[in-house]
């Protein structure tokens, strides 16, 4: 039995967001073979490239939300929790010298409701009020998306699901938008996986760095009788740090783009406590659905291994994978939320009527 | 829109940055925090202006400058070169910025709220140095009352090369508002007397020069025995005289007052050292002068019963009565006096008045000492032709003229004699106690003196002193008279807290730590505080009753030929 990680921790009502969307968009737990120009091992040494020698993580985009339960809406017969998200995205550069400075900040309010469970009119009455109100969108917690499950059948969860979606969706739209003007060396590091939203990628080059990821993955090395099996830990216990794993492929049904991914071990784990501490997971879209260069997984590693320094230790309980430019870019994101109290000062309850029960 | 792109960016760049104010550290009335930009570069005493409400400024004084980060430990930042391992240059450099704390001077329009978070800050210029610091209101009142009052102290100059003149109102440095001048610092490096020597010229230049008369303590060397010969400049010591208005230029009328000593009989020159000027007066102590003045001479001995007290009574009633008693009539040297009647007798000391011969003994004892055995010279039988006293010298006081009296060679004990002997001829001629002819005298006399805590001693409680007694007179009502003290030592805690706390204008230059964790530094604040033991050589920190915080100045080398 493995500890978790910090030894016991306080197990919330739902894991980590990240491991739950690994799972949710990558298909099935099992992967087969390996899915790079070079397939001869398992392991590989890499090189670490300072950006020094080599500038080639220039922008990183992160994402942000945080959901409030202010309520619950009564319509005659009718309910529905109402839920308060503030949404974020924020996309950073890093200069040649390694001063950053923020490219890209979205920031947006969201009300969240059941609308399945309103009736149509109290509907278009709140989009239209919501319209008149900058910033500020409505949505509603049973509209499908393709990872609507996620949230599960609990209107809260789905809601703070939802709110994850929109900021997934605004990450995005950053990378998209900061196309123009990139060449094949300016590399956009979006933090977490990838999902499928990239599967389509035509942009320059993008990679996903996630901290968290999914445990019950497990790896199909070789083909016939002398095939193996091995899940993530057997894997990744063999990882020693500077060295990343082979790649492998993540298909979706129907379509010909894959996900590569592969392990990159950033520090070593003797000074840490657990075996998938400072390990992250590299995703890449190969939209062509060709093996990925060797090379470039090795060169994409050996510039992450240099990401180690400086780390937000002390700031965050995941700073062993977190690479510092995200931790900073949500940073800048956290900033530009309003606090809690500005935001719960800002809602306007109705005055009670005679009778003392609200309007 | 070029142009306000243009206009953005030289914007940007003017700005030093923005105030900050946070949930555990906020801005209030009395200081403000700011950040600085990239590239900026800031120093504690530059004096800055943040934009503030209804349009207007409020500017700070900076006290201390820190370097924050968002490491959350300094384990972090271990951990960040992987566990100690001292890695090169990091990928991402951790944020961090130079935040600056500056103490609030004052505000255009008197608005005290606090600096709000994120007002932009720049460095002030001249004029708005001038309003931080309150200069601004001493030209208003010199425009309003038509007569100059703003004295040139020296020069701030700042990080970004701007500088501006800082002055001081006359009218708390000569009086009447409040008066007295007092520099402590390391010998050698706070410049205390070069800074002082300036500050006069100063204020010759700047006021009315021919009401101002002043005496200067020569105590090391021969460091103001010229300062009547002017000295070869060079052009950047010239350009902070141009700039501060003055010109640079050496005393005029000075007058030389040095000490005759045991040579100067024989070589005609004063016990002083190096050359002489060739212009001087030579002082001296004569018998029955000194013996008016015996409680200045013996004002460092102990005498918790008086009975040297009583003693100086018998001696000043013996040898100043006119005529004098038949057994004081022999008296006429200070061989008789210290050896013959009625003090001594057949080799033993005799009872003389109330006065035991047990007291006599002693009293004989401590003047054969300091009179005959280890005197330099300066005690002699009777004044000749060729001697003069410094009452003599003293009581000739001209307004414009300067008068140095020379005592660097002279024994602790005469030293103490010699400046009590001018304290009290200047006292006595401002408050109407001189003996001396009744004339016009200049309005104001400026007496400089150094290593003041050797009269003025901080723990001189149980042991009140004359010489004491008269620099506390001076420091409390001299300004009434028009006595100025202008004084400098090494320790401000080893000087009379009643002497300082009178004294308006304090100037600090380099202290060590061990001294400044005395209470007497309690009315600077802790981080300026700490910034005196930086202080380079010839810069110095100016503290005025106009001022809100003490301020860094630069002033410029003498123009005065200095000592060997």
């Amino acid at each position: 039995m493995l500890p978790a990680a910090g030894q016991t921790i306080v197990d919330g009502a739902r894991p980590d967001i990240e491991e739950l969307y690994d799972r949710a968009t990558g298909g099935e737990a099992q992967s087969e073979g390996i899915w790079e120009t070079a397939t001869t091992t398992l392991y590989r040494p890499v090189v670490e490239i300072p950006r020094s020698e080599r500038h080639l993580f220039k922008y990183f985009v992160d994402g942000s939300t945080k959901t409030y339960f202010i309520g619950t809406i009564l319509e005659q017969q009718r309910s529905s929790p109402v839920q308060l998200a503030q949404v974020g995205a924020a996309g950073i550069q890093r200069d040649i010298d390694g001063g950053l400075h923020t490219v890209d900040v979205r920031h947006q309010i969201v009300l969240l409701l059941d609308k399945s469970a309103l009736s149509e009119d109290l509907w278009e009455q709140l989009q239209l009020t919501a319209s008149g109100v900058e910033n500020l969108l409505v949505r509603s917690t049973s509209e499908e998306d393709e990872y609507t499950a996620i949230g599960g059948n609990e209107p809260r969860a789905r809601g703070a699901h939802k709110a994850n979606w929109l900021m997934r969706e605004a990450e995005l739209d950053i990378a998209r938008k900061h196309r123009p003007g990139r060449s094949s060396d300016d590399w956009l590091v979006a933090d977490g996986s990838v999902g499928n939203e990239y599967l389509d990628w035509d942009g320059p080059p993008l990679i996903g760095v996630a901290k968290t990821f999914r445990r019950d993955s497990r790896f199909v090395i070789g083909t016939g009788p002398r095939a193996k099996t091995l899940n993530l830990y057997g894997l990744l216990a063999s990882l020693d740090e500077g060295h990343r794993t082979a790649v492998f492929p993540r298909r979706r049904e129907g379509r010909s783009q894959l996900i590569a991914f592969w392990y990159v071990r950033l520090r070593p784990q003797r000074q840490l406590d657990y075996p998938l501490m400072g390990v992250v997971k590299v995703e890449i879209p190969c939209p062509d659905g060709s093996p990925v260069e060797s090379e470039l997984a090795d060169t994409i590693s050996g510039a992450l291994v240099a990401e180690r320094s400086v780390t937000p230790h002390g700031r965050d309980s995941r700073w062993h994978a977190h690479l510092y430019p995200v931790w900073i870019a949500e940073r800048v994101i956290r900033d530009s939320f309003y606090s809690d109290e500005v935001l719960k000062a800002a809602i306007r309850w109705p005055e009670p009527d005679e009778r003392g029960r609200a309007a | 829109m070029g142009d306000e792109a243009a206009q953005g960016r030289e914007s940007r760049t003017a700005h030093l940055g923005r105030a900050s104010a946070t949930e555990h550290d906020s801005n209030s009335a009395e200081e403000f925090t700011f950040w600085t930009r990239p590239g900026a570069r800031v120093n504690p005493f530059d004096i800055v202006e943040a934009e503030h409400l209804a349009d207007s400024s409020t500017y700070g004084l900076i006290t201390n400058i820190y370097h924050s980060t968002d490491a959350a430990s300094h384990l972090s930042n271990f951990i960040s070169n992987d566990f100690g391992e001292l890695l090169g240059e990091p990928n991402t450099p951790r944020q961090g910025t130079n935040v600056a704390k500056a103490s609030v001077l004052s505000n255009s329009s008197d608005i005290y709220m606090p600096v709000q978070s994120e007002a932009r800050v720049a460095f002030a210029n001249e004029d708005g140095i001038h309003r931080a610091l309150g200069i601004d209101t001493m030209s208003e009142k010199e425009e309003r009352e038509g007569r100059k009052l703003r004295v040139p102290a020296g020069l701030i100059q700042m990080s970004n090369g701007e500088g501006a003149i800082a002055y001081l109102d006359a009218d708390y440095v000569l009086g009447p508002e409040s008066a007295h001048v007092n520099v402590s610092g390391i010998s050698g490096l706070a410049t205390k007397t070069s800074y002082m020597t300036f500050l006069i010229q100063s204020t010759l230049q700047t006021l009315n020069a021919e009401d101002i008369a002043v005496i200067l303590l020569n105590v090391k060397f021969d460091d103001l025995l010229h300062i009547h010969e002017a000295r070869e400049l060079q052009h950047d010591e010239k350009a902070i005289w141009a700039r501060l208005g003055l010109n640079a230029e050496p005393f005029s009328n000075v007058h030389y007052i040095l000490p005759w000593g045991q040579d100067s009989q024989r070589t005609g020159r004063p016990n002083s050292f190096g050359t002489p000027p060739a212009d001087c007066q030579l002082y001296a102590y004569p018998l029955e002068y000194t013996a008016a003045r015996l409680d200045l001479l013996l004002s460092q001995v102990p005498d918790p019963a008086d009975t040297l007290g009583a003693m100086r009574g018998e001696v000043m009633q013996g040898l100043g009565q006119q005529p004098r008693e038949s057994r004081w009539q022999g008296v006429s040297s200070w061989h008789d006096f210290l050896r013959g009647p009625p003090l001594f007798k057949d080799g033993q000391a005799q009872r003389v008045g109330n006065v035991q011969a047990n007291s006599v003994g002693r009293f004989l004892r401590l003047m054969r000492r300091v009179v005959s055995t280890r005197q330099s010279g300066v005690f002699v039988d009777q004044l000749s032709s060729r001697q003069t006293t410094i009452e003599n010298e003293i009581g000739e006081l001209q307004g414009g003229h300067t008068y140095v009296v020379d005592v660097a060679r002279l024994t602790p004990d005469e030293q103490t004699l010699v400046f009590g002997d001018v304290l009290r001829t200047v006292y006595g001629l401002y408050a109407g106690d001189s003996p001396l002819d009744e004339r016009e005298l200049p309005s104001k006399v400026i007496v400089f003196v150094d290593e003041l805590n050797k009269y003025a001693p901080a723990h001189a409680r149980g042991m009140e002193t004359p010489i004491l007694d008269q620099v506390l007179d001076i420091a409390e009502r001299g300004r009434s008279f028009g006595i100025v003290l202008f004084s400098a030592q090494q320790f401000l805690s080893a000087v009379h807290p009643r002497v300082i706390g009178n004294s308006a204008t304090n100037v600090l230059g380099r202290t060590d730590s061990a001294e400044l964790s005395d209470r007497a530094y309690r009315f600077l604040a802790t981080d300026i505080r700490g910034h005196l033991t930086r202080l380079n050589k010839g810069e110095l920190l100016l503290s005025h009753p106009i001022y809100r915080q003490p301020v860094k100045v630069r002033f410029p080398v003498p123009a005065y030929r200095l000592g060997s």
